[in-house]
């Protein structure tokens, strides 16, 4: 069983598929399968294979209304990895601040 | 996007002088955390922030490698459980040395179980950092 967030990275490592969520953020609204494939010129069904990974990693929501299937982009998927990167991004830049600050002044003295 | 953070940096300072700085417990206390540190395969290191009213989290670790002048370890928040990893690698340069830093591992897990160790974080560990920051900050100054 694949965790949650290795799906995820599965999910935004496709180029085709990060321009899908993309195009879904962008929309900030439901697209249909039919919208989507239209717009990136691809089959329906080539679509709905991408928007099945994406929906399995919890990035989109999928809503039959009538006949016709809706995507929604759920971007707080990828808030838990933004978070990750944020925090120790800041963390390690600081600590190397003081690493070498810590080298400058050991040498003079 | 990736889960690991890369940093490059270079120092104006002998491979030797660095390596110590990041393997020797004294110096990690001083730069870095409050440390027991031993740059030994299998030590079980722990580094330990300075209490304040938020009441702060350690880090503990294993020590997986630790031959100069390469340095790797797990890194463990508190009781989070969420094992992730820190590599420090030295190489000399024409005028001292290029440190590369690399900390790796949270797409092992489960969104939930990261969402819960940022909760933390911004409970405690946060404001030991910055403090941290801050006392080093004075300590410079001050010399």
């Amino acid at each position: 069983m694949q965790d949650k967030i290795t799906k995820l990275f599965k999910a935004i490592a496709d180029p085709t598929r990060r321009d899908i969520f993309h195009a879904l953020i962008v929309a900030s609204t439901a697209l249909s399968i039919s919208q989507i494939s239209n717009h990136f010129e691809m089959s329906r069904q080539g679509v709905t294979k991408h928007i099945k990974i994406l929906e399995d990693a919890d990035l989109i929501s999928i809503n039959s209304i009538g006949r016709e299937r809706y995507c929604n982009a759920k971007p707080k998927a990828l808030e838990t990895l933004s978070k990750w990167l944020k925090f120790y991004e800041q963390f390690w830049d600081s600590k190397l601040e003081n690493l070498g600050t810590y080298l400058d002044n050991n040498s003079s003295s | 996007m990736k889960d690991v953070i890369k940093k490059e940096v270079l120092f104006n300072h002998s491979i030797e002088k660095v390596w110590e700085a990041i393997t020797k417990a004294d110096e990690i206390s001083t730069w870095f955390i409050k440390a027991d540190f031993k740059a030994e395969k299998g030590y079980e290191y722990v580094f330990t922030s300075e209490p304040n009213e938020k009441g702060c989290t350690t880090i503990s670790g294993v020590v997986k490698k630790a031959d100069p002048y390469v340095l790797i370890y797990t890194w463990i928040v508190a009781d989070t459980k969420i094992e992730t990893t820190v590599s420090w690698q030295l190489e000399p340069t024409g005028s001292g040395t290029k440190l590369v830093l690399a900390h790796s591992g949270i797409s092992n897990y489960e969104g939930e179980t990261a969402i819960a160790m940022f909760e933390s974080f911004n409970g405690g560990w946060d404001n030991c950092i910055n403090g941290l920051t801050n006392y080093l900050k004075e300590v410079i100054n001050a010399g």
